[in-house]
């Protein structure tokens, strides 16, 4: 279903990323872009022909490619380190904890085929422990673009902002949400769709089932506020009070484990500062597995028909206690 | 400031067996002060790292993230105590440091880290510091600036196969300017290296790799100095020095003893090594 207008772009995220960065390239002359075999996949190849002096592909070897990287960043220069993320936040996550976000270095992670993007390289080749991994980091910024455009943002904020950033890409198009001119920045967040009776927070490619659940909650009289949460960490704690003190209901929904994800976040966020109905949907503690990207998220819980039903189920223990 | 490279190899390695005696007191002075370290592993590189710091590479205690200055990386970081004695005599930072070794709120941590002045880059957790080395030798070469870049192994860290990939990686680059040394005492923590995985032949595996590579002994401070004045001269690739040393070096209970890796000498045995050292 797609209740909304969007219109799916024509290149996924992955692709908008490097695409920008060969031009961001022609402003920052210093950056270098690491990669480990796949740059055909991630697209770093469109930086490796313009700028081949910058561009190392370090072999099938991700941990040896992140402290290679640490190395030549605690010599200044800012570098660009990419690979699928199961691969970059596990293989190599040693290397990114002690190496890259104890010295707070100027590494930037460009990490495709986050969540069930992947869908059908299955379960080997499909990131949804990547936003537990990098967020529980000190001195590690994680950003989820929802679309293009928003991509295209990221490389920039990455690169603008001193020390490592982690930036989730997905393997598929995504729908367009933003125009090129919409400004991100880190810590920030952007509210979709205006609603009184429930906030709806998302990242990445599962923005745009949230919109499509609201689309069919209005549809029933039932207002959803949708809040892309592109900036994971730090998230935008004020955008979310705000929302909050007018809906008092939060559904978090994430191409991730429901554990220890921005549900988790959030969840502890308000336990302590501001108790709501909550719910939060994701990976039920298990794996999935290959096959049809709609049909997964529909099978594992976080598609837009769950997020309708879970608001729903909200709404009424909302209502409930308030009798 | 610069490269020492004043008087005859034997005229240098005079003097540098000398100051290896000093940096071996530091050593088991700043372990027995802290009550913790590894003792056996800082005294086998003694003798490496005193020539890197007093003769061999370019370095500038004033102004430690000098960037023309040579790296180098204790990728076996536990041992640690070697490189703060040396930086202290240096004068990165003073000797008084010394005695805080460990210590609550110390700029000498357990392992080293990129916050104490003179230490190039957070190292100890085992196999990542030749991955890092080749960052830092690319990044010189990517920077047009001449500078070495030194990784000190120990030869149990070699069973990390991160370590393999960096060899790899620095064969493909040819990476001229990166030095790796392997301080080949023969014991890992539970045991010999030969128990606890058999490395064999250390020196063919790095030929193998695609790098130039040297043996010597590790304590005989005119081959040290000849092996990193051929390895600074070296320019087509990584090369690679195969050190053979004695865990424990200097102090004779100490010796080719798998326990001393981690562990305190108490008052007695610890005047009985200066006695030992002093004499030597």
């Amino acid at each position: 279903m797609n209740e909304t207008n969007l219109k799916k772009a024509t290149i996924p995220t992955r692709r908008a990323f490097s695409e920008r960065m060969v031009e961001y390239a022609h402003v920052n002359t210093d950056f270098a872009v690491m990669e480990a075999d796949i740059g055909g996949s991630t697209y770093t190849n469109l930086f490796g022909r313009a700028h081949p002096e910058r561009y190392f592909n370090m072999g099938i070897a991700e941990g040896n490619m992140v402290s290679a990287a640490s190395g030549m960043a605690a010599d200044g220069r800012p570098v660009v380190v990419s690979s699928y993320g199961v691969f970059l936040t596990m293989r190599a996550v040693e290397s990114v904890r002690t190496f890259i976000c104890y010295p707070n270095l100027n590494v930037k992670f460009l990490s495709s085929h986050g969540g069930l993007t992947a869908a059908i390289d299955g379960v080997t080749h499909q990131a949804t422990e990547d936003i537990a991994f990098m967020t529980t980091l000190p001195n590690m910024k994680v950003l989820v673009p929802a679309d293009t455009a928003a991509a295209r943002q990221a490389l920039d904020l990455a690169l603008e902002t001193p020390g490592p950033v982690f930036v989730r890409l997905m393997r598929d198009p995504l729908f367009d949400i933003y125009d090129a001119s919409t400004q991100f920045h880190v810590g920030g967040s952007h509210q979709l769709r205006e609603g009184r009776d429930i906030t709806i927070v998302s990242y990445g490619d599962i923005v745009f089932q949230a919109l499509q659940a609201a689309e069919v909650l209005a549809a029933e009289g039932i207002g959803a506020e949708v809040i892309d949460m592109y900036s994971v960490k730090p998230f935008d704690a004020a955008r979310l009070t705000a929302s909050l003190a007018k809906t008092g209901a939060l559904l978090v929904a994430e191409n991730h484990q429901a554990r220890n994800g921005l549900g988790y976040e959030l969840a502890a966020w308000c336990l302590k500062n501001n108790p709501v109905p909550f719910a939060n949907l994701g990976l039920d503690d298990t794996f999935a597995e290959s096959g049809d990207y709609q049909k997964l998220l529909g099978k594992y819980g976080f598609s837009a028909d769950w997020i309708v039903r879970a608001a729903k189920e909200i709404i009424g223990r909302k209502e409930g206690r308030a009798c | 400031m610069t490269r020492n490279t004043t008087g005859t190899r034997a005229e240098r390695a005079d003097m540098l067996r000398e100051t290896a005696r000093e940096i071996r007191l530091l050593i088991l002075d700043m372990i027995h002060t802290a009550n913790s370290g590894h003792p056996g592993g800082s005294l086998s590189a003694a003798d490496i790292m005193t020539a890197l710091h007093f003769d061999i590479m370019r370095t500038n205690p004033s102004r430690p993230r000098w960037p023309e200055r040579d790296r180098v990386l204790l990728s076996k970081g536990h041992a640690c105590p070697v490189l703060y004695a040396c930086l202290a005599k240096r004068g990165y930072f003073g000797l008084n440091e010394l005695k805080t070794l460990r210590r609550f709120e110390s700029i000498l941590q357990g392992h080293p880290i990129h916050k104490t002045p003179g230490v190039d880059m957070t190292t100890g957790s085992l196999g990542h510091g030749l991955s890092i080395g080749v960052g830092m030798a690319l990044e010189a070469r990517l920077a047009g600036r001449d500078s070495q870049v030194y990784v000190i192994l120990g030869d149990g860290e070699l069973n990390e196969g991160h370590v393999w990939e960096a060899a790899m990686a620095a064969n493909k680059f040819r990476l001229g300017n990166l030095v790796a040394i392997v301080d080949r005492n023969g014991l890992q923590m539970d045991g010999p290296c030969e128990t606890v995985m058999p490395m064999g032949d250390i020196a063919a595996k790095f030929a193998a790799f695609g790098w130039t590579t040297l043996k010597i002994d590790g304590h005989d401070m005119e081959e040290i100095l000849e092996a990193l004045e051929t390895a600074r001269d070296h320019t087509a690739g990584p090369l690679c020095i195969v050190a053979r040393t004695v865990k424990g070096k200097g102090v004779s209970y100490m010796e080719n003893v798998c326990e001393w890796h981690g562990k305190c000498p108490d008052s007695e045995q610890f005047c009985c090594a200066l006695d030992e050292i002093k004499g030597a």
